[in-house]
Order: C-alpha cells, then sequence, then structure tokens
C-alpha cells in the first residue's frame, strides 16, 4: 500500500507541474509540429520519398515520437531538478524507498509522454490518413514509446548532478537520439556508421513501430520494434535501479530554495 | 502513527534513538567518528557545535539516508541500516532548506508528503485538513508554496514533516533565517508535537538559546560528541560565573586564576577569554582590579554559548 502510494503521489504531483509549467508543455507540443509543417513544407518539393509519401507525411510518425520522446525524457530528467532542490531527498525517505521513486516517476514520464504524443496523433489527419484502428494502434505504440523515453530519461538523470547539464543533455542526448533514428529523414539514405548507430537507437524503433502502425514501409518486423523497445525499457530501468545513488549530493550542497 | 513492524510501544521506558559508535567517512575524510546516543522516547535533544562538526551527518544516518560507515542505530528499535522502511515509518524530517514543491500548493504539498508516508483517501483528508488547521496554514492552503514568505515556508515544512503523525522528529537547523514571530511559532507547533502526543525531537541548531529548553544537548565537534548533559548541567561544569577577559593584560590575569585554583574551564575567543570560575565575584574582582593591561572585564553567569566555546575548541593555556 505505501508503494502504491508512493507512486501515486509522484505521479500526480508531475501531472500537476506539467499543467502550470504552460510554456514548456506548449513549446514540447509545438516542436513537432514546427518540423512536420513548417521545414516540412518546404522538405515536400525536394523529397522523393518510397511508396509515394510527401514529406509531411513520411515526418509525421517522427514528429510524435518526438513529442512523446522529449515529452518522456524530460519529465525523468527532472529528477535532476527535484535532487538539486532538496525533494528527492524527501521522496527517497519515504517507507518505499527508491525502486517506489523511480517507478513512479517512469509511470509519470510515460503518462506526460503518452499525452503529449497523443495530442500529435489526434492532429494526424492534417498531413496523413488514418483509419480508426491505426489510430488505436498508435495510441498503444504510443504508451511502449513513452515508457521507453520515461526510462530513458532516468537513465540519464541517474548520475547527472546539476541541472546547468539539464541544456546538455538536450542537444548532446536528445536531438542525436532523433537525428539519427529515421525520424526525420530515412536510415537507407544515412553513411553507413551513422546507420550502424541508427540500429542501436531505441528512438529508430520507436519510429519504425509508428510506421506500421500507421500503415508506412517499415525497415524491421513489428515484433522486432516492439521487443527491442520493451528490451531497452526494461535495461534502462534495471540499469538506473543499479547506478542510482540515493545519497547523492545530501552532504555538502545546501539545495536552493524551492521557488521554482 | 502508532509503533508499527513489531517495534515496541511507546512508553516511558523505550528509546527512541539508541546509537553506539556511528560513524561515517567520505572518501579519506571522517565526517562523523563515533556518535553514542540514547534517547528516551518523548525527548527534546538539541545537536549543537560548529559547521563541520557532523551534525548533519549524524542525522542523516540516524534518517536512514546514508548508510553508516561503522557502528550501529535503531529507531524505536529498528536498525537504521537493515530495516529502513521500519525506522521511516516512526519519522518526520525537516531539512536545513524547506521541502516543498513552490509549483504546488500548501495543500497539494501536504497531499504529496502524505501519499510518500502511506496516507490515502480519507486518512490522508483527515490529516491534511487537521495539520493546516493545527499550524495556521488553512487560509493559505490553495496559495502556491513559491508564493509564501519564507517563514510560512518553513511553517509549511513542518507541516509536512508532521501530517503524518511521526514518533520522530529530526529536525536539522529548522530556524535558520527565521525572524522571531515566525521561530516562536514554530517552536509552538513543536512543542505540542510532544505535549499531545509524546514525539521525541531532535534537532541541530546554531542559536544556543533555542537548546535551553532542551532535556539534553549533545555537542559535536571535529565528528565526535564531546558532551551530552542537560543545559544545566552543562552550564554547572564551566562554574558559578564565567569572566570575560580582554587587554593586553588578558593573558597573565587568566594565569593568576588558574594558579590560585579558581578556573574551571578557560577558552581564548576572538574577543578576549572566556573564563569558567569556581570563586566569588568579590575574589575574582579583587585580583582583576590589581592586574594592569585589563580592557574589559564582565562577570556573568555561564551560559550555553560559553559551553559551546569550552567544549568545542581546542584548549589554550596562557
Amino acid at each position: 500500500m505505501s508503494a502504491a502510494a508512493t507512486v501515486r503521489g509522484i505521479v500526480v504531483r508531475d501531472l500537476i507541474r506539467t499543467t502550470r509549467q504552460r510554456s514548456r508543455l506548449i513549446a514540447g507540443l509545438a516542436r513537432p509540429f514546427i518540423w512536420v509543417f513548417l521545414v516540412g513544407a518546404g522538405f515536400n518539393s525536394i523529397a522523393r520519398l518510397e511508396g509515394g509519401l510527401t514529406y509531411q507525411a513520411f515526418a509525421y510518425p517522427g514528429g510524435m515520437v518526438m513529442a512523446a520522446l522529449f515529452g518522456g525524457m524530460l519529465t525523468a530528467i527532472s529528477t535532476v531538478y527535484d535532487r538539486e532542490f532538496g525533494m528527492l531527498r524527501l521522496m527517497l525517505a519515504s517507507p518505499s524507498g527508491v525502486p517506489s521513486v523511480l517507478a513512479g516517476r517512469a509511470l509519470s514520464a510515460t503518462i506526460i509522454g503518452g499525452a503529449q504524443g497523443g495530442i500529435v496523433l489526434a492532429c494526424a489527419s492534417l498531413a496523413v490518413h488514418l483509419t480508426f484502428q491505426q489510430y488505436a494502434l498508435s495510441a498503444a505504440a504510443l504508451v511502449l514509446i513513452a515508457l521507453t523515453s520515461g526510462t530513458l530519461g532516468l537513465l540519464v538523470a541517474a548520475r547527472l548532478t546539476s541541472v546547468e547539464n539539464f541544456g546538455g543533455v538536450i542537444n548532446m542526448v536528445l536531438f542525436p537520439l532523433l537525428f539519427v533514428s529515421g525520424a526525420l529523414y530515412p536510415t537507407a539514405g544515412m553513411p553507413a556508421p551513422l546507420r550502424a548507430l541508427a540500429r542501436v537507437n531505441p528512438v529508430t524503433y520507436m519510429v519504425d513501430l509508428v510506421r506500421h502502425t500507421f500503415g508506412q514501409p517499415a525497415e524491421f518486423a513489428l515484433s522486432l520494434d516492439v521487443a527491442a523497445l520493451a528490451a531497452a525499457a526494461t535495461v534502462a530501468f534495471g540499469v538506473t535501479v543499479v547506478l542510482f545513488d540515493p545519497e547523492q549530493r545530501f552532504v555538502g550542497k545546501k539545495p536552493a530554495a524551492a521557488n521554482r | 502513527m502508532t509503533a508499527a513492524g513489531g517495534a515496541p510501544a511507546r512508553g516511558a521506558a523505550t528509546l527512541a534513538i539508541e546509537a553506539e559508535g556511528l560513524g561515517r567517512d567520505y572518501g579519506s575524510t571522517r565526517a562523523l567518528d563515533a556518535l553514542d546516543l540514547s534517547v528516551p522516547a518523548g525527548s527534546l535533544i538539541g545537536l549543537v557545535g560548529p559547521n563541520g562538526a557532523g551534525k548533519t551527518t549524524a542525522m542523516l544516518l540516524l534518517a536512514t539516508l546514508l548508510a553508516p560507515t561503522r557502528g550501529t542505530a535503531r529507531v524505536f528499535s529498528h536498525d537504521v541500516a537493515r530495516d529502513r522502511a521500519g525506522v521511516r515509518r516512526r519519522l518526520g524530517l525537516v531539512f536545513q532548506e524547506p521541502s516543498v514543491d513552490g509549483l504546488l500548493t500548501v495543500e497539494e504539498n501536504l497531499r504529496f508528503a502524505g501519499s510518500l508516508a502511506g496516507l490515502a483517501g480519507a486518512a490522508a483528508h483527515g490529516a491534511i485538513q487537521q495539520t493546516l488547521t493545527r499550524t495556521g496554514l488553512g487560509s493559505r492552503a490553495r496559495q502556491p508554496a513559491r508564493q509564501l514568505s519564507g517563514g510560512w515556508r518553513r511553517l509549511a515544512d513542518i507541516a509536512r514533516a508532521t501530517l503524518h503523525q511521526p514518533d520522530l522528529l529530526i529536525l536539522d537547523e529548522p530556524t535558520v533565517g527565521l525572524d522571531p514571530e515566525h521561530r516562536d511559532r514554530m517552536w509552538s507547533l513543536l512543542d505540542a508535537e510532544r505535549r499531545d502526543r509524546g514525539a521525541t525531537i531532535l534537532f541541530s541548531t546554531h542559536y544556543l538559546s533555542e537548546a535551553e529548553p532542551a532535556d539534553r544537548v549533545v555537542m559535536l565537534a571535529r565528528g565526535a560528541v564531546v558532551a551530552d548533559e542537560s543545559p544545566a548541567t552543562l552550564r554547572a561544569a564551566l562554574g558559578e560565573q564565567v569572566a570575560e577577559i580582554d587587554g593586553p593584560g588578558a593573558d597573565a590575569l587568566v594565569g593568576e586564576l588558574r594558579r590560585v585554583g579558581l578556573v574551571l574551564l578557560a577558552h581564548r575567543a576572538e574577543r578576549g577569554w572566556r573564563v569558567g570560575l569556581s570563586g566569588s565575584r568579590e575574589r575574582i574582582t579583587e585580583l582583576a582590579a590589581t592586574a594592569p593591561g585589563i580592557a574589559r572585564l564582565a562577570i556573568r553567569p555561564p551560559t550555553l554559548e560559553d559551553v559551546y566555546f569550552a567544549r568545542t575548541q581546542a584548549p589554550v593555556t596562557p
């Protein structure tokens, strides 16, 4: 009961915080639409894609993954803020301890990432035609995509000690994951080293999974996408539990005031 | 919260804290050498000492947020290393900086704290309403915490820590930065926790006047306990009075007082000597009157601050 209450408390807190950080929420949602409709409008005229897809239709799965990935990972990485501002030790002092705290944060990242991806999915008719079944399958895929994003975010946050590194994480982790994934251009056209990187990039399988649910040409089998994402989420969560140092920064630096 | 997890119920003979040789190193730095502490349930214990003495480390060890490098400790018979969940169920924590989320309202912060303590549904609602009333935060319940003044934010922090009615409250410098009004309000709330529920309170402070009402004052210096007595006993060990002596002839006068056997404890502070004396006031004044180069001589009853200087600083012989 204690663990469930802790998980629920963390999820509710994260949802409240997300709805009150409107500029961050709007920016997170605007990012995929800017790519698909502003950048994509230019690419439409020069891109020649398999199956006669427009570039905007091709990029839409990537845009949806982008929303879920950023929403899920950034929610999970907010653990660094909690560590910096003293809220993490409060959570770690709960009787249910580290696993519940990480599970709660992974769940809230899944919900927030899934919801942001879901909003992009709900607007899919602006660029692609989907059947009801394709919407439903895409929504199911989003759950796995957001969960994997959240656990990857937790892994990044496990040893990140300062919010000053936050911008660096976005530039050095999130964007490379997205660019080397087939979200914005087909991996088939990438140089061999980048293509090899794409093969081990979980985001590649997120995008490929959505291409399946959208009925677009995909690179891998559906089962491989699902298995790869489930494995990535499991490994990321497991490694986070091992790497997570509950004593980190409790002594030696006073947290700043909580007027965030 | 009631006794849980098979631990003995609260009672006169129950020990809230038992620590034996509890210590912690950070790499090659020995933050806490060996803490021996026995705290009966319902006590008010003040932990004082210079910065870096090991107070925060001791509190985090007892709160199970740090693992001990050596020694053992139990909180209501729950081992801090082997039964962390058992300890945490009995514990309310207040850190040096308020742990309230500025984006959440006061009530939402309490709801969050309740969920971390395992409270849900009607039990959580009842505890929150009762806590809001008890702490005077009712009118601020819907206010985002970041809009509160530092004093009210600290009270919200106390409300958070006491929401689940813990048997042991550990407070690390809870009054830092508070004005006298909020400090008084905070101590009033903590007094009520002891009086009404029999809660045990372990707090650290740099304001030694706050340690005066404590049942015992534990002084730490350089990672070790250097005193552990009631404030009255600690003061009595300094003598009947303390002389503050400053000026070029201060060393000679202290030497003379020591020679005639009046000095119990002496410490040289930045503003001269503080000397605990056993003789009569007249005798001391008489000796001082004949000593040259004394710019200032004040004789007064001993305070905890005198004890602090005498016990936590290295002794100096004139």
